[in-house]
């Protein structure tokens, strides 16, 4: 297991740096001039030129890449061009809005999806077809548009929830459940849709297999052997689906984050990549490509808690 | 044994996420109050600041970060007159070389250090050498120098009858000149302003929280105890925000919400800051040789349905104008509005008579930013008088870098109407002006210029007068309209907008009652 975990995790770096390295060259290929973008149209020739030149920018592109990957190396990511903020400053005090709204809709999608899906599953007939339509309307729904509705619905005309803004959880539980709520269900729907469909069919499956009748013919009751032993034949590919809901979502929470005006790494990284912050972009590059290493590496550990077969020994 | 597990999984990232979220941001959003000599002020604003040195400064829709935190040396009311500040008297000498500042000898900055001459001088050397976006409007300044703690002269490589209205912008921030040094200088101010930065409930990029300075030497300024700033770089966030009640006032991104920011109880407060249209930057007809010729010019005058164009690329909120000089201008002529009607066959007549009876091809730049439908628009007007135009698509920081450099001949484009007419030729006609991309070299222009730099009041005002009539009359430009700015209030917020600046100066924003 270990060697794995170490292997996964080499694998990881590996691709973070081929996937930093693309970036870099895109992002600097298609810059333009910097300066000027930065300074707006009211800058005279001279200051953008000593702008790029602070920035340097008149450097060859090799050494500026060189440079950059030395001080990321040493978790030096530079500073972003548009509000001198540390890079690193800038993802770590968002980060942990993100990965709150993130890991809040994965944990409520999946205990609606399982639900849902069990239940469709058991159920079949209209239930089934509910669930289906239920999924597809999920689907169907961007959530940027969902996100909309709520607000207009929720905070604007019912005043349960505020429409925009962030209130961390360490200044008040209320305030934080009250700015989260809206986004969480906005960002979930997709990941319900997907997931339930997956627990659906996986324990439909599984209540045909001769292993289930065994069990009956046991005497177990029903509940105890779809909730303990079927719901955890199928709790690999849900678990698989739910990884890349996960990472999804993390893209998801980009609009969610802008409709809501919630300062973490989705607004940011709009933000960023609309004005064209290199160093900024290239720090949220790595931070969500290392993310996206971590969070596959934890569910093939959890697949091979689940699921015995898959354990690497 | 799983549903143990299960739940402990669960149990755990629930755990996680929680920690997380407490030792997150700080940005926080409350229902904002207003009260008179106290409560707190919640703007929404749409950028953020791109630096908190004094040196680097932008203005505009970043002035009210640098007003919250700094001092300036002078200060414009909102129709421009300047007043004093931290500097209490000025003086030129017969020249206008030689400007002598008398400063308040009874401010502090946040870290305890006098403010004196010393610091001024340094202030304004830092300003002309940054990078800020208006360094420029300090390159006539040749030395700046302390005589004594509380004078400073400026000594001026030629006169420059704007640089007192740049001492009230951020060419006249003050900051401590013990803070040059430190390494967060570009995101800590240390200034002598009104307000201090809470940087810890401050979220870069997203809020910012200011407290009020205790013992400040200006407290009539402060009529608040804290300003939050919110940053929306989302339209529908901020409409959602204003409709929401969570700001006291903001600034707009465009005019298409209107309605329902009225509907939500809040006061359009309007300002025309630009002017929008055709900059037919190639008068001397270097890539367009039809250009050269002023009845062409003058033609493409007559070719527009302006009104329509108002319509379509301002949803009608905005001014008709046929003039880049702002109505705040002495040399503002209403009746110069009246020049070029909408003429088709008038403009094919010009261009008969110019030799151009079957038109003439003119490439174009285009960009998204201004939105496609505009492109087409003026494609078919021009096409109507037989003007064949074609579009090049840039990126909108290309857009600006090809209008500078001269790689065309006619753009659209918004542009500033600064308040004072020598920093509208400075920045748009003048041959070095960084707005005339081809540097068109007109003797009758320069000569005005000259007239509105050394000249009495009175001659600079007459100077000021022939040189908007010429430009009309050669059509150097094809303005369209003056696009409508809105910043909006609510019902306990009262505001004074400011003259050339795209946001109300900070102290012009108070309680309504």
């Amino acid at each position: 297991m270990l060697r794995f975990t170490i292997r996964r995790l080499i694998s990881g770096v590996i691709l973070l740096f081929v996937i930093s390295t693309l970036a870099y060259l895109l992002l600097y290929l298609g810059a333009g001039n910097v300066g000027r973008r930065i300074l707006g149209p009211q800058a005279s020739d001279a200051t953008v030129a000593l702008k790029n030149q602070q920035l340097g920018l008149d450097q060859p592109i090799v050494e500026r890449y060189l440079s950059w990957l030395g001080g990321a190396a040493r978790g030096d990511f530079g500073s972003s061009w548009f509000t001198q903020q540390p890079v690193v400053e800038a993802i770590t005090s968002r980060l942990a809005v993100t990965i709150s709204l993130v890991i809040g809709a994965t944990l409520v999608s999946a205990v609606i999806a399982i639900a849902l899906g069990v239940w469709a599953a058991r159920r079949r007939g209209w239930a089934d077809r509910l669930v289906q339509v239920i999924a597809v309307l999920g689907f169907a729904i961007p959530g940027f548009l969902l996100a909309v509705a709520l607000v207009n619905v929720f905070a604007l005309k019912l005043h349960w929830f505020r429409p925009t803004g962030y209130v961390p959880l360490s200044t008040s539980f209320g305030g934080w459940a009250t700015t989260v709520a809206l986004p969480i269900i906005a960002l979930s729907i997709g990941a319900v849709a997907a997931i339930a469909q997956q627990v659906r069919g996986s324990v439909i499956d599984g209540m045909r297999q001769d292993w289930v009748r065994t069990l009956r013919s046991r005497g177990l009751s029903e509940n105890r052997v779809v909730l303990k032993h079927v719901l955890r034949n199928a709790g690999g590919p849900a678990l698989a689906v739910l990884a890349v809901q996960f990472v999804g979502l993390l893209g998801g929470a980009v609009i969610v984050e802008q409709v809501f005006a919630i300062p973490g790494l989705g607004q940011v990284s709009v933000t960023a990549t609309a004005q064209g912050d290199v160093p900024l972009v290239m720090g949220l590059v790595v931070a969500v490509g290392a993310i996206v290493v971590i969070v596959n590496l934890v569910i093939d550990l959890m697949q091979g808690f689940l699921n015995p077969k898959a354990r690497v020994s | 044994m799983f549903k143990l597990k299960g739940v402990a999984v669960l149990a755990g990232a629930a755990a996680l996420a929680i920690a997380l979220t407490g030792c997150g941001g700080n940005a926080s959003s409350s229902k904002s109050s207003s009260t008179s000599g106290g409560g707190t002020l919640t703007l929404g604003l749409i950028v953020a600041p791109s630096s908190f040195s004094a040196q680097n400064a932008n203005w505009a829709n970043q002035s009210p970060y640098m007003q919250a935190v700094y001092d300036t040396l002078l200060k414009a009311s909102p129709s421009g007159e300047i007043e004093p500040n931290l500097a209490t008297k000025w003086s030129y000498n017969s020249d206008k070389t030689v400007l002598t500042l008398t400063l308040r000898s009874d401010v502090t900055f946040s870290d305890g250090t006098k403010f004196d001459a010393d610091a001024a001088a340094q202030n304004l050397i830092r300003f002309r050498d940054g990078t800020s976006p208006n360094a420029s409007t300090l390159v006539n300044l040749a030395d700046a120098k302390a005589v004594d703690a509380t004078h400073v002269q400026l000594t001026l490589k030629a006169p420059d009858p704007a640089m007192l209205t740049y001492l009230t912008q951020n060419a006249g921030l003050q900051e401590s000149p013990k803070a040059f040094t430190n390494k967060n200088v570009e995101t800590v101010p240390v200034g002598s302003g009104p307000y201090r930065l809470d940087t810890a409930k401050s979220v870069t990029g997203s809020s910012y929280v200011f407290d009020k300075t205790p013992h400040y030497w200006n407290p009539s300024d402060q009529h608040y105890s804290k300003i939050v700033m919110n940053v929306y770089s989302d339209g529908t966030a901020l409409l959602n925000a204003i409709q929401g009640g969570q700001v006291n006032a903001a600034n707009t991104f465009d005019n298409t919400t209107l309605d329902q920011i009225k509907a939500a109880g809040f006061t359009v407060n309007p300002l025309e800051l630009n002017w929008e249209g055709l900059i037919l930057g190639d008068r001397d007809g270097t890539l367009t040789p039809a250009l050269k010729n002023v009845k062409v010019r003058q033609a493409l005058e007559y070719a527009f349905d302006r009104k329509a164009l108002l319509k379509a690329l301002a949803n009608g909120y905005g001014t008709l104008t046929e003039q880049i000089f702002p109505t705040s201008s002495p040399s503002f002529d209403k009746s110069l509005d009246s020049t070029y009607s909408y003429d088709p066959a008038k403009a094919k007549e010009l261009l008969a008579e110019a030799g151009y009876p079957n038109g003439f091809t003119l490439k174009m730049p285009s960009a998204a930013a201004f939105g496609e439908s505009n492109f087409a628009l003026i494609k078919q007007q021009l096409a109507d008088i037989g003007v064949k135009v074609t579009f090049e698509d840039l990126q909108g920081n290309d857009y600006i870098t090809a209008l500078i450099g001269g790689k065309y001949s006619a753009a659209l484009m918004t542009l500033q109407q600064d308040p004072t007419d020598w920093q509208l030729a400075s920045f748009q006609i003048d041959k070095t002006a960084a707005w005339n991309g081809f540097h068109t070299d007109d003797p009758t222009v320069q000569g005005y210029i000259k007239t509105i730099q050394t000249g009495s009041e009175a001659q600079a005002t007459a100077a000021g007068k022939a040189l908007n009539k010429y430009l009309v009359d050669q059509a150097w430009f094809v303005p369209f309209f003056r696009p409508q700015s809105s910043f909006v209030t609510d019902a306990k917020t009262k505001v004074t907008v400011q003259v050339g600046n795209a946001v109300p100066y900070l102290w012009n924003i108070t309680p309504k009652n």
